[in-house]
């Protein structure tokens, strides 16, 4: 097990340090000089000379790609070039919010797809699978930003049912701002929620199949205690798996998500930081999102092993 | 765009068909993520199952549907030029506006009276051809990274470094720092996109190869000599071939959603040529004055998806009529009750606790590439 | 799988599906083309008043604005949209009102020239004025602030203030400002961000640190800013004119996309957002509780030609040496049909880089080439460039500009002349130009109340933005005269003559001026919306329902 997880740790490390290389030279093969964004109609050579040399971007690459590195180990990530705010303070505001939408997300697609595949499993070859099926196809064909503005449209402008902008701290708050994500969440959720369904209805139809189960309902074990005990258990950990992978997704989904109901998320920060780009901004925020990506999936590697040691000892012969 | 873009991971971690005896295996994200690993597990022979594939696809009416919309969308990408009836950029200042069904103008015509119709039939031209590149892309990267890597283990270990990086990125970010680099055009925009999904193929066709390279007759191939590039080429690949057509399957609705979501940003496609995604992001702006107009490309994007991602499950259960889930429940049943005979027979069944529990199994599949 | 059931589904849906495309043949029979009218004539208006209606005291506004503000500091500060937020946190000497004209702000009253025109003093208000940490506004503080705006190393002030030699307090209420040579357009720099006066405490307190939290005197002060998200400021008790503000606070909310602007003034999540798309402020117009103001900007777009900055290696073009095709490019716009068709007539169109309600404009200066395609295929011809000439133009990836530039695509397409059009980003397009890598580029500049501000960088032998590379001794020469009269009338004829010289080489041929559009919720008033396009929002309030 010690060797197994020095290994896993080991190559998540190596993952993050080619990542970081990435980030540092794909930020800085971006057409455009961060100088002249910032100077914008201000910009006189002088002034554009002296905002390179404020950002350190006179210096030879190599510096500037020491001072990004000792810059992750101590944490300061320096200064937005855009608004001169403390980047580790603009992605601490930034995080929970995104995070929050995530959380939301998740759940509302885990309950959607979870009952939508249940559903599809109990009605085998009738409608409400067919339904369920179509549905969740639909779910992964539509294009998000779309299907986002309709809801703002219709469920916010013509309905009022739900605001079309803003954010309340859900801490703070709980209800106003659970009910101020609500529609981002769902919005968030809909694919998500597709490839729950998906799975949860081939995972259910396979359990259902096999043989203990037969000889479970043999034994006189009604359906649901059946589907219960053992269809939702095994769901549950293809759920994880989904989940533990889609975050990433998930994370880069926020982008447009935020982008249309304007909310203060981490994904909106990040958009705006590569059209302007703000060099620290990109690069540091990058960087967290792909270190909360390798993270979880070795938790996720983790807990496999811990769950089925075969993983384990596979992986120790490699 | 929660959706299907990023999605990739999805089959990222479990190549789909891989880990063997398994099916519902594959979490994923993207479209098609969801679909059901294929139960490849008696596929040891050189194949031969797919005679009567194409019958298979379109036996049953969504299969049928599928196949019929996207082989529409195939037909409409190649002829837009015949059928549309005025030039995509053919401006009419003067007839701005045109509610669908106009004379003339079937669908009405955009903000500066060009023919919506026209637009997008050239619009689906351009969004398949997003799409077709994108796959052709991730194909001819994708597949002999995958071959290496999972045929070497040295290859794997840089192979499966580097996808684990590119996976890590948020997918959106960095189409938008790509096509900022090359500049917007239907090609840089198809070259981020393909780019995007390379790290899904590749572990989709790694996944394969290693399922493939124990199987007897790989082992007879080199007990006869064969060379590892001849074993790799002449004898895995045309196995994979079906993974990684399913896996086309799902990268082309990926990509056609995710030239919309560009161009929504306007990173899109140069104008004044159409696009789905451009007409779309375009109707926003005038949504209150012609609804309409915002409505035709939404709904052929979605159909255009629709289209393969039915296709696609049509053909993964085309491909493999073992499939738990191209059968009738009983018939499911007695497949299922063959192949555990089949397993047992052969002893290469996986773990599974006193209690049935089949906990193990499902989430096993999702890990067992990282072998 | 093939149920019966599915079967049926699947037979309900293909009748469904035929019954939808029969009506749409069957609609297509129906509807006869609707011809586009004549655009409506569009006035400007700057204002909503409160008129009979009682303000109601209290209340939060929440402003949806279309760019993020960069640092909220006066003296470094490059972005336009600084100035929404600044206006109600930080008052300066010099306002413009309504017809675009300066009138004073912290100034008691217009600067005193002296006749050389090398000294300028700035009376102050006398009445007693704090700044919102409670330091007092005096003399000393309005210097204190310009030595920064002039020696900061971050400064980018520096040139708007132009070559001033000495700055010093008469008295307690007196600014005394000594040039090397005459500066007319110094009142209008006092009227916008350098005339901005910073609090001498905070600055000492937090140096470059300043724009973190700005103090300065204003209806409104700093509360919290939420990177890329919002800004939120509160009402100030020390406001010397604390009576005249209604609201307790207000939020600007950063929407980067138009139509997300206007779903959030519909659903009422906003009660005010700026840079309405003119595709759909008719329809806001329309809806009941919305109302919209529209001023004409100072500024134009247009697209600007290279002539002499190429890039290493590069060939000039015909365009870039013969001034007759680039008149011909002129003559083949038909600026009216453009907005008409492009903004339904809510842009308007330009022809020189002064506005057209500038005090500053002349005839020469709203004076356009005629629209005659047929000449300018005849000129092209002329001059012995190949037809259909092609062009390539940058534009920025927005959808207004990429809009734009297909119709003009369209419309240069009769006169022998091919754009093919090459969207690049914002910031990249910035690079380009700086850069001198293209043929022409479509950008716009924010305009300037002075006509100096629009003319003079652009045109100016080594001027900032002289992207084109333009180097005439002629248009030098008018220039300079026109920034050295001190009369409002005379300068206005001087750059005319600079025009007109323009007009001769067309180095950036004009073509639209865009019109700032606010839309607000009408249970607010008290907003107005001046010809520098910023948002005042210092005095706005709600208003009390009707019983």
């Amino acid at each position: 097990m010690l060797r197994f997880t020095a290994v896993k740790v080991g190559e998540s490390l190596i993952t993050f340090v080619l990542a970081a290389i990435v980030i540092f030279f794909g930020v800085r093969s971006l057409p455009g000089d961060p100088a002249l964004a910032m100077a914008g109609e201000e910009a006189t050579p002088e002034r554009i000379a002296q905002i390179r040399a404020d950002l350190g971007l006179d210096e030879p690459v190599v510096v500037q790609f020491w001072k990004f590195l000792t810059s992750i180990v101590t944490g300061d990530l320096g200064e937005s070039t855009r608004t001169g705010q403390q980047v580790t303070e603009m992605i601490a505001t930034t995080l929970p919010v995104t995070l929050w939408l995530a959380a939301y997300a998740i759940l509302v697609a885990v309950v959607a797809g979870v009952l939508l595949g249940m559903l599809a499993e109990r009605f085998r070859g009738r409608l409400p699978e067919a339904l369920a099926n179509f549905a969740a196809l639909v779910g992964l064909s539509v294009p998000n930003f779309w299907l986002g503005l309709l809801a703002i449209l219709l469920l916010a402008v013509t309905l009022g049912w739900f605001p079309a902008s803003g954010y309340v701290d859900v801490l703070s708050d709980p209800l106003r701002g659970l009910y101020y994500l609500t529609l981002p969440a769902v919005i968030l959720g809909t694919s998500l929620a597709a490839v729950i369904t998906r799975q949860t209805r081939a995972s259910m139809i396979e359990t259902m199949g096999t043989d203990y189960v037969r000889t479970a309902r043999a034994k006189g074990l009604s359906r649901p205690r059946i589907l219960f005990r053992y269809g939702l258990r095994n769901s549950l950990i293809v759920l994880v798996t989904i989940i533990g992978l889609q975050l990433g997704g998930l994370i880069s989904g926020a982008v447009v998500t935020e982008r249309i109901f304007a909310l203060p998320g981490l994904g909106k920060l990040t958009l705006d930081a590569v059209f302007a780009r703000d060099y620290p901004v990109i690069q540091a925020v990058v960087l967290v999102i792909t270190l909360a990506y390798i993270l979880i999936n070795l938790a996720v590697d983790l807990l496999y092993s811990v769950i089925n040691p075969t993983i384990r000892t596979g992986a120790a012969k490699a | 765009m929660t959706a299907p873009p990023p999605s990739t991971d999805s089959t990222a971690t479990t190549a789909p068909g891989e880990a063997g005896a398994n099916t519902g295996a594959g979490p994923g994200a993207g479209p098609g993520a969801g679909r059901p690993a294929a139960d490849r597990s008696g596929a040891d022979g050189p194949v031969k199952r797919r005679r009567g594939a194409l019958a298979v696809l379109v036996r049953t009416p969504l299969g049928l549907l599928g196949t019929v919309l996207a082989a529409l969308a195939v037909l409409t990408a190649l002829f837009a030029p015949w059928l549309a009836p005025h030039g995509f950029s053919q401006t009419d200042f003067a007839h701005p506006y045109q509610v669908p069904g106009t004379v003339g103008h079937p669908l009405g015509t955009d903000d500066l009276g060009r023919d919506s119709l026209s637009r997008l039939l050239f619009g689906v031209r351009a969004s398949m051809q997003v799409g077709l590149l994108a796959v052709g892309l991730a194909v001819v990267v994708g597949v002999p990274l995958g071959l290496l890597a999972g045929y070497w283990r040295a290859c794997d270990r840089v192979i499966s470094r580097l996808t684990d990086v590119a996976l890590a990125f948020p997918f959106l970010i960095l189409a938008v720092g790509f096509v900022a680099i090359a500049g917007a055009s239907l090609t840089s925009a198809a070259a981020a996109l393909g780019i995007a999904q390379i790290p899904t193929m590749v572990r989709v066709v790694r996944g394969e190869t290693l399922r493939l390279r124990d199987a007897d007759f790989i082992r007879a191939a080199r007990a006869m000599d064969a060379s590892a590039w001849r074993i790799l080429f002449a004898h895995i690949l045309p196995n994979a071939v079906s993974a990684i057509i399913v896996q086309a399957t799902v990268i082309l609705p990926t990509a056609v959603i995710g030239e919309s979501m560009l161009s929504f940003l306007g990173l899109g496609i140069q104008p004044p040529n159409p696009s789905l995604g451009i007409m779309l992001s375009d109707a926003q702006q005038y949504i209150y004055r012609a609804p309409a107009a915002a409505v035709f490309p939404g709904l052929a994007i979605l159909l255009i998806c629709l289209a393969f991602n039915l296709f696609g499950d049509a053909l993964r259960d085309a491909l493999d009529p073992g499939s738990a889930l191209a059968r009738t429940p009983r018939q499911e049943r007695r497949a299922l009750r063959q192949k555990r005979r089949q397993e047992r027979a052969r002893g290469t069944m996986m773990e599974r606790d006193q209690n049935g529990d089949a906990l193990a199994e499902t989430g096993a599949a999702a890990k067992e590439n990282d072998r | 799988m093939p149920g019966p059931t599915r079967r049926g589904r699947f037979g309900r849906c293909t009748a469904a599906a035929a019954s939808l495309s029969a009506f749409a043949v069957v609609l297509s029979a129906c509807v006869p083309l609707q011809e586009l009218g004549p655009a409506p004539q569009r006035e400007d208006v700057t204002e909503v008043e409160f008129g009979d209606r009682t303000p109601v005291e209290g209340g939060d506004l929440v402003m949806a604005l279309s760019s993020e503000p960069d640092r909220l500091d006066p003296t470094t500060s490059n972005s336009l949209y600084t100035r929404y937020v600044m206006q109600t946190m930080c008052e300066k000497l010099y306002d413009i009102d309504a017809s675009g004209g300066i009138v004073p702000m912290l100034a008691a009253d217009m600067p005193r020239v002296s006749d050389d025109g090398l000294t300028v003093d700035i009376p102050l208000r006398t009445d007693d004025v704090r700044f919102a940490d409670g330091t007092e506004f005096d003399a000393d503080a309005v210097v204190t602030t310009l030595h920064r705006n002039l020696t900061d190393e971050n400064s980018a002030r520096v040139s708007d203030l132009g070559p001033v030699e000495e700055i010093e307090s008469l008295d307690e209420d007196t600014v005394r400002v000594t040039f090397e040579t005459p500066f007319a357009p110094f009142t209008a720099a006092l009227a916008d961000r350098a005339g901005m006066i910073m609090s001498p405490a905070a600055l000492e307190e937090k140096g470059d640190d300043f724009g973190d939290a700005p103090v300065c005197v204003g209806a409104f002060r700093f509360a919290e800013r939420i990177p890329q998200t919002s800004i939120t400021v509160t009402a100030d008790p020390n406001y010397y004119a604390r009576d005249e503000v209604h609201l307790d606070s207000i939020e600007y909310r950063i929407m980067t996309d138009a139509n997300i602007r206007a779903a959030n003034i519909r659903s009422g999540d906003v009660q005010v957002a700026d840079m309405i798309s003119p595709q759909d402020i008719d329809a806001l117009q329309q809806e009941s509780g919305i109302g919209t103001l529209a001023v004409e900007s100072l500024g134009y777009q247009g697209l600007t030609i290279n002539l002499d900055r190429l890039p290493e290696g590069a060939e000039p073009t015909p365009l870039s040496e013969d001034p007759r095709i680039r008149r011909a490019l002129s003559m083949a716009v038909d600026r009216e049909a453009l907005v008409n068709t492009v903004f339904n007539g809510w842009y308007l169109p330009a022809c020189s880089g002064i506005a057209g309600s500038s005090p500053f404009a002349s005839d020469a200066s709203r004076g356009c080439p005629e629209y005659d395609p047929e000449g300018a295929e005849e000129l092209l011809r002329e001059a012995g460039a190949p037809v259909p000439y092609p062009i390539d133009v940058q534009v920025t990836n927005s959808q207004d500009s990429l809009r734009f530039a297909q119709a003009l695509q369209a419309q240069l397409s009769e006169a022998g002349f091919a754009l093919s059009i090459r969207p690049v980003e914002y910031t990249a397009l910035l690079d380009v130009q700086d850069r001198g890598d293209f043929e022409t580029v479509q950008l716009g500049w924010s305009g300037r109340v002075d006509p100096h501000g629009n003319l003079h960088n652009f045109h100016y032998t080594g001027g900032n933005n002289n992207y084109t590379g333009l180097d005439d001794a002629e248009v030098n020469r008018r220039l300079d005269r026109a920034a050295s009269l001190t009369e409002v009338a005379d300068r206005a004829a001087a750059y005319g003559e600079a025009i007109d010289r323009l007009h001769e080489i067309n180095p950036v041929i004009y073509l639209y001026r865009q019109r700032n559009l606010t839309a607000y919720s009408e249970d607010i008033a008290g907003v107005q919306v001046y010809a520098d396009g910023v948002v005042h929002l210092s005095r706005a309030g709600f208003v009390e329902e009707e019983s």
